[in-house]
């Protein structure tokens, strides 16, 4: 990694102290006189902080903190002012206070990421300003709104790289209506259109969301939105699924909805259920990003594609997986053939969808048993 | 704002093998003097941006360049990249999902294609050197070209009285196959010496060949004698769809981008124009070469003194056994036509003016030669073209036709 090049991260030298102040049920009740009493005060001291005086910054603050230790204004000046005195650590630790005093306040996220930017934690500093911008719910809104436009425009990119006909657009289903309609999210939609007419086994496989994991909602709205960040992909059969749909308007998540058939039944388990449950787990754990589960789905004796090596080919499945905000995956038409006592073949049509990508192929799995497990030793597109 | 981007960018960077620190590319042996490789240029100050972190002026610099070149295909893979760093953290240059086993390919072939790119960008060519393969350029080869295959690099050779310099270079493709190509239909490029025979323009040809083409003599006398078949290796343009192509995309012959296709259509001449096809080129500074040039020279030397004296044994010991010219004429007949030019002659000296040597060296060691051949006090005279091989001990000339 390169070291030597750091981004240049601003640091904010004030609060918006009105509108901070309204939202925190934190620390007292403050009135307003008071607020803008205080707020004129500190204009000494941040003119102070804008000519990078940092000393004189923090013998003015010491003598106003010793009479207004709580106040979140003037600690927040402290903490500017022990970064521009090079006391990063220092900084560190006063901002991170306010930041559990005060978890409303962007602000604090702001400083604290540049100061983990400064020390080389980059991925603490990115984290962290996602925290700031979720303060408030509509940036939030809006920031993943324009993540899901560069998405759009770089899959349009990549489309013209590959020389791929793009006029898929249906792909990437806009969040810009996720404020209005609070039901709308990607598994009711999935729900919806899922295929409760076909004569066939349907069974749609429905995405957690996001590998990022740190979607940990602060506001109410997103609670709504999302399922729980851990909630696994659910296994819905078909003919559960519109009732379902419908069910979700009140509930928290569809996710919840009850499996129909999906766990192994206790008897007449045949060789070919519990083969077909294990290509299920298999799609569930893709869909989820779990690369355990998924890498796990596969035999030591599983030959990768294209002559691969095991290591290469699990590096390659992790960056293909891993970075994705979402992935859907829909199994349909599936067969399973008993070759042997231990030996099975699944076909099925794969429907995937990756972040504005949708691919639909046929799809041939070689199963074996080892021990209880049915593994994946050989995987082929059509066949 | 969330500004953190820089760390998403780092496999597009890492893959590329920027280096620490580098925010000049380094220079070749000649500046161009004219914008030439614009496009390549301009992609490559996008990943210079890029790699110094200064991601927004990255991706505005490439929005302008799909902009202008749509077709540029790695231009587009870089936006999209650029583009996508913006949300979430790259993990390899072109990071999309594909679903195809074209679209795996194409991709591919794409990250070849930048690596390439960037090395050639990155070669640091010592001032003064020039492919091995150009022992002795005459005066009135202006221009030479050599094409490096494992690089995916065509140069473009300025020959003057100052010598030879570097003039540009290209990203170039070859053939689907790759290279040394045997016979017809294999889709590999040729390696060896070859010559530019015609110039055609685009607008005569299939859209396929873009702004025109450069035909090369292949198969040259050495291929024939090999019993190499095919036909049809031109330089050529690239079709409307695409800007450039993949490394290994034709079908043997080599593939420029129009712009610099159309350059060299401008700028060089048919047949004096040598065109060297390498695996990779092994580039020298003239003077290292300059006694076998010398030891050369006394060669052909004595092949002029012999013809000149009318030693006509002594001039078909310069004949190897397996001798050829053109139209299959073999060595007993090719000895009644120089009986018959030694008589024209008439004793007069011959002057070998124009001479050229081009060394080729494979499992065999070969040069091949051309001069104009003109009796003292004419004014003019034939153009020779011969192809010497060493046998070990001596040169011998295992082909000769007047071009």
């Amino acid at each position: 990694m390169n070291t030597s090049y750091r981004p240049t991260l601003r640091l904010l030298y004030w609060l918006v102290a009105v509108a901070a102040f309204s939202s925190i049920g934190a620390v007292g009740v403050i009135s307003a006189s008071a607020v803008n009493a205080h707020a004129q005060d500190h204009s000494v001291i941040t003119e102070l902080l804008k000519e990078k005086q940092a000393t004189q910054a923090l013998a003015q603050l010491k003598t106003r903190l010793a009479q207004n230790p709580d106040d979140p204004h003037l600690r927040f000046l402290q903490g500017v002012a022990q970064a521009l005195d090079g006391q990063n650590k220092t900084a560190i630790a006063t901002f991170v206070r306010l930041t559990k005093d005060y978890p409303e306040l962007p602000e604090p996220y702001n400083n604290l990421a540049v100061l983990y930017a400064a020390e080389n934690q980059l991925d603490k500093a990115r984290q962290t300003l996602e925290q700031a911008i979720r303060t408030n719910p509509s940036y939030s809104t809006a920031h993943e709104n324009l993540g899901d436009i560069y998405a759009k425009m770089a899959g349009q990119a990549y489309s013209k790289a590959l020389q791929v006909d793009d006029t898929n657009s249906t792909q990437l289903q806009p969040k810009l209506a996720l404020i209005h309609d609070l039901f709308s999210v990607t598994g009711a939609g999935v729900l919806g259109a899922s295929k409760t007419g076909l004569e066939a086994d349907v069974v749609a496989v429905i995405a957690a969301n996001g590998a990022s994991g740190d979607k940990k909602q602060a506001n109410s709205i997103n609670q709504l939105l999302e399922p729980p960040a851990l909630a696994p992909a659910a296994v819905v059969d078909a003919g559960a699924a519109s009732a379902a749909a419908t069910a979700s308007a009140a509930s928290t998540s569809p996710n919840s909805a009850t499996p129909a058939s999906s766990t192994a039944p206790a008897n007449g388990t045949t060789m070919k259920d519990t083969a077909k449950e294990a290509v299920l787990a298999w799609a569930r754990a893709w869909a989820a990003q779990n690369m355990d589960a998924y890498l796990g789905a596969y035999a030591p004796s599983f030959r990768p594609p294209s002559g691969a090596s095991r290591s290469a080919w699990e590096k390659e499945r992790r960056a293909r997986i891993v970075g994705k905000r979402n992935i859907t995956v829909e199994l349909s038409n599936i067969e399973i053939t008993i070759n042997d006592s231990d030996v099975a073949t699944a076909r099925f049509r794969q429907d995937y969808k990756g972040d504005g990508f949708v691919s639909s192929n046929s799809k041939t799995l070689k199963l074996e048993r080892v021990g209880e497990r049915w593994l994946i030793t050989r995987e082929v597109a059509g066949g | 704002m969330v500004k953190a981007r820089f760390a998403n960018l780092v496999p597009l960077v890492l893959a590329l093998g920027l280096g620490l620190g580098l925010s000049v590319f380094s220079v070749n042996a000649a500046e161009p003097t004219e914008p030439r490789n614009e496009p390549e240029q301009r992609l490559l100050e996008v990943l210079t941006l890029t790699s110094q972190g200064q991601s927004a002026a990255a991706l505005e610099k490439a929005q302008e360049l799909v902009r202008d070149y749509p077709n540029f295909q790695l231009a587009q893979l870089t936006l999209g990249d650029l583009l996508l760093a913006r949300t979430r953290p790259l993990y390899t240059l072109g990071n999309t999902v594909v679903d195809s086993d074209e679209s795996a390919d194409a991709l591919n072939d794409l990250r070849i294609e930048s690596q390439r790119r960037v090395a050639a960008q990155k070669a640091v060519l010592p001032l003064g050197a020039i492919p091995q393969q150009f022992l002795r350029l005459s005066d009135t080869m202006r221009y030479a070209i050599a094409v490096d295959t494992s690089r995916s690099r065509l140069y473009l050779f300025e020959n003057s009285p100052q010598g030879v310099r570097l003039v540009a270079d290209y990203y170039a493709s070859v053939g689907k196959l790759g290279i040394e190509k045997q016979i017809e239909g294999d889709q590999r490029t040729p390696l060896g010496v070859y010559f530019v025979t015609s110039k055609l323009q685009g607008t005569s040809l299939p859209p396929l060949y873009g702004s025109g083409a450069l035909t090369l003599n292949y198969p040259n006398p050495l291929d024939e004698r090999r019993g190499k078949t095919g036909h049809g290796i031109w330089l050529h343009g690239t079709p409307p769809e695409q800007f450039s192509r993949a490394p290994q995309a034709t079908d043997g012959c080599v593939a420029l981008a129009d712009p610099d296709l159309t350059f060299l259509l401008e700028t060089v001449e048919t047949r004096r124009t040598p065109v060297v096809i390498a695996k990779e080129l092994q580039w020298v500074q003239p003077s290292t070469q300059d006694s076998l040039r010398q030891a050369f020279d006394i060669v052909l030397m004595r092949w002029q003194e012999a013809k000149s004296q009318g030693d006509i044994d002594g001039l078909l010991s310069f004949y190897a056994a397996d001798f050829r010219s053109s139209k299959k004429i073999d060595l007993s007949t090719w000895n009644t036509r120089l009986r018959q030019e030694i008589t024209r002659l008439n004793g007069r000296e011959l002057e070998l003016k124009e001479r050229s040597y081009l060394h080729w060296s494979d499992e065999d060691e070969v040069m091949v030669v051309t001069f104009g051949e003109v009796p003292r006090g004419d004014v003019s005279g034939p153009m020779r073209r011969q192809y010497w091989r060493h046998n070990g001990q001596s040169w011998q000339i295992f082909f000769e036709s007047t071009v």
